[in-house]
């Protein structure tokens, strides 16, 4: 027996063929009512049949493509090799696209290509062989896709620079204690030394130019740390919604998310968020690729993002239906380089409070465990009707 | 006339000892605001250096206890924070010199 939906047609219209015209008829318009693109051709490639939506599709009326060769509908290097293709499934039997459906490009009558889902089917008729194929115009989808998938490339790039920047204000932070000692030593031993006539010059100096190395050191520091610094969050009003919306599309590109329920519910009449929506965007992700992560061995796996308001805060959880963060993890959480996966940093959790402490809010963790997976909340204020951002408070020094 | 430093890490709490000792001030040193909180209560001609990121009790205790005291002693916070996490740690506690690590001979003895 032959498989497509083609041959279901055929069946069709034969217990009706006590009107042939008439099913005939019904068949076409059955066949020009179809969104997608339809073409029947015989054994040697020729178009026998072609739908209204291929009209649209590609440009050639009905008239003009019957009898022609299928290839006019394909970029060249597909027509190229067209021919051998039928042959080689004629001669064989193998199947390589019939019964399968594949991605493939198209060509339009102008010499546009542009991406379509093929599917084709077989059918044997009084005729001899006829195939049938059904293409979907991708174009919108691929669009789509092409958008989240940049979307998401810029969301990793910050990652990465907001983990150069959390590792550089580790560094600098780690740093500054040996240094302070360090150059509190030598100012002690200087003032010492001072006071000694006797000193050989060179040991005199020797210390007056190890002062100056230690403190181009702390300058350099002090420049990197400024550097770091720097990066204010560029707020602007935000729906929150919306931004979650987004949230849950980038989280579910790649395969990770295959088996994954992810749920969204947000609270009605929720205010617009003061906010830096890259920013805020990039933690919810970071913790729902934990959560997703979490959830991989479990036996139902589900991640649910929810937004809600309190008197004063945006309160955005994430929770999962994981196994909750391991104990002995939880005092140091957040601080860098604590993960327990061999494949990422563990500076997801530090660089995501880091950005919440940013907007004056916070990320704070109910670890679950026995009763359940983690949930993690990002805490982030909302101002009154008018009023303004807190200035920075000047620096002392 | 005592400087009391409070500040856990021992590389930069024995060397801040150091410096002021050679200049003639007489220093005692805690690893932690506990420790500082059992001795006598400094007077109002000594000085408190505290460091900001202590372990256990914050230096913020520390500076909400001194300023409890009759007799206030004159305090310099110390940390190797950002200003921002400074801010935090702070919570709207003022010192009343605060100086971020690494620390300068200078601008440190500008203060005493
Ligand atoms: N939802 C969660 N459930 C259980 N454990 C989690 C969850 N989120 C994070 N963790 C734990 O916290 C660690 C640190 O996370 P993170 O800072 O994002 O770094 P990374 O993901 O690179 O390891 C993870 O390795 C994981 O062990
Ligand atoms: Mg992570």
């Amino acid at each position: 027996m032959s498989s497509g939906p083609f041959t279901m047609r055929e069946d069709h219209s034969e217990s009706l063929s006590t009107d042939a015209s008439v099913s005939k008829a019904r068949l076409h318009s059955v066949l020009d009512t179809a969104v997608d693109g339809i073409v029947v051709m015989d054994d040697r490639a020729r178009i026998i049949l072609y739908n209204k939506a291929c009209e649209r599709l590609f440009g050639y009326s009905a008239e003009e493509v019957r009898g022609r060769n299928v290839k006019m509908l394909m970029p060249e290097d597909y027509a190229r090799r067209h021919d051998g293709y039928v042959k080689h499934y004629l001669d064989t039997g193998e199947r390589r696209i019939i019964g399968i459906g594949r991605e493939v490009r198209a060509r339009h009558r102008d010499g546009t290509e542009f991406p379509i889902e093929l599917s084709v089917g077989e059918a044997h008729t009084p005729e001899g062989r006829q195939f049938i194929g059904i293409m979907r115009d991708i174009r919108a989808r691929k669009a789509v896709e092409k958008r989240l998938a940049q979307a998401q490339a810029q969301l990793v790039n910050m990652t990465r620079i907001n983990a150069l920047d959390e590792m550089g204000a580790a560094i600098a932070h780690e740093l500054n204690q040996p240094l302070t000692a360090i150059m509190l030593y030598l100012q002690a031993i200087k003032r010492k030394t001072d006071n000694i006539n006797s000193l050989d010059d060179t040991f005199a100096s020797v210390i007056e130019k190890t002062v100056k190395e230690a403190e181009r050191a702390s300058q350099i520091i002090q420049r990197m740390r400024q550097f770091v610094e720097k990066r204010d969050p560029e707020r602007k009003p935000v729906d929150v919604s919306e931004l979650l919306k987004e949230c849950l599309e980038l989280a579910s590109l790649g395969d990770a998310s295959q088996e994954i329920e992810l749920s969204l519910e947000v609270e009605d009449d929720l205010p617009m968020l003061h906010a830096d929506p890259v920013q805020i965007q990039q933690v919810v992700v970071n913790l729902m690729r934990n959560a997703m992560e979490a959830v991989k061995c479990a036996s139902y796996r589900a991640v649910k993002v929810s937004a809600n308001k309190t008197d004063t805060h945006l309160v955005i959880a994430v929770r999962d239906s994981g196994p909750g963060v391991p104990p002995e993890l939880v005092p140091d959480l957040f601080k860098p380089f604590s993960g327990s996966k061999r494949r990422g940093l563990g500076l997801g959790l530090a660089i995501s409070k880091s950005l919440a402490q940013n907007h004056g809010g916070d990320l704070i963790v109910e670890p679950g465990g026995e009763q359940g997976g983690a949930v993690f909340n990002l805490k982030l204020p909302l101002l009154a009707a008018g009023e303004a951002q807190p200035a920075e408070r000047a620096e002392t020094i | 006339m005592t400087i009391h430093i409070v500040e856990d890490d021992p590389g930069v709490s024995d060397a801040l000892a150091l410096l002021l000792a050679s200049i003639g001030h007489e220093t005692a040193t805690y690893p932690d605001a506990e420790s500082f909180f059992e001795v006598n209560p400094p007077g109002d001609r000594d000085t408190v250096i505290v460091d900001l990121g202590l372990p256990g009790l914050t230096g913020i205790q520390v500076i909400r206890w001194v300023k409890r005291l009759k007799h206030q002693p004159r305090v310099i916070a110390i940390s190797g924070q950002s200003s921002r996490a400074i801010d935090r740690l702070l919570d709207g506690e003022t010192a009343d010199v605060l100086l971020r690590k690494p620390l300068q001979e200078e601008t440190l003895l500008r203060h005493l």
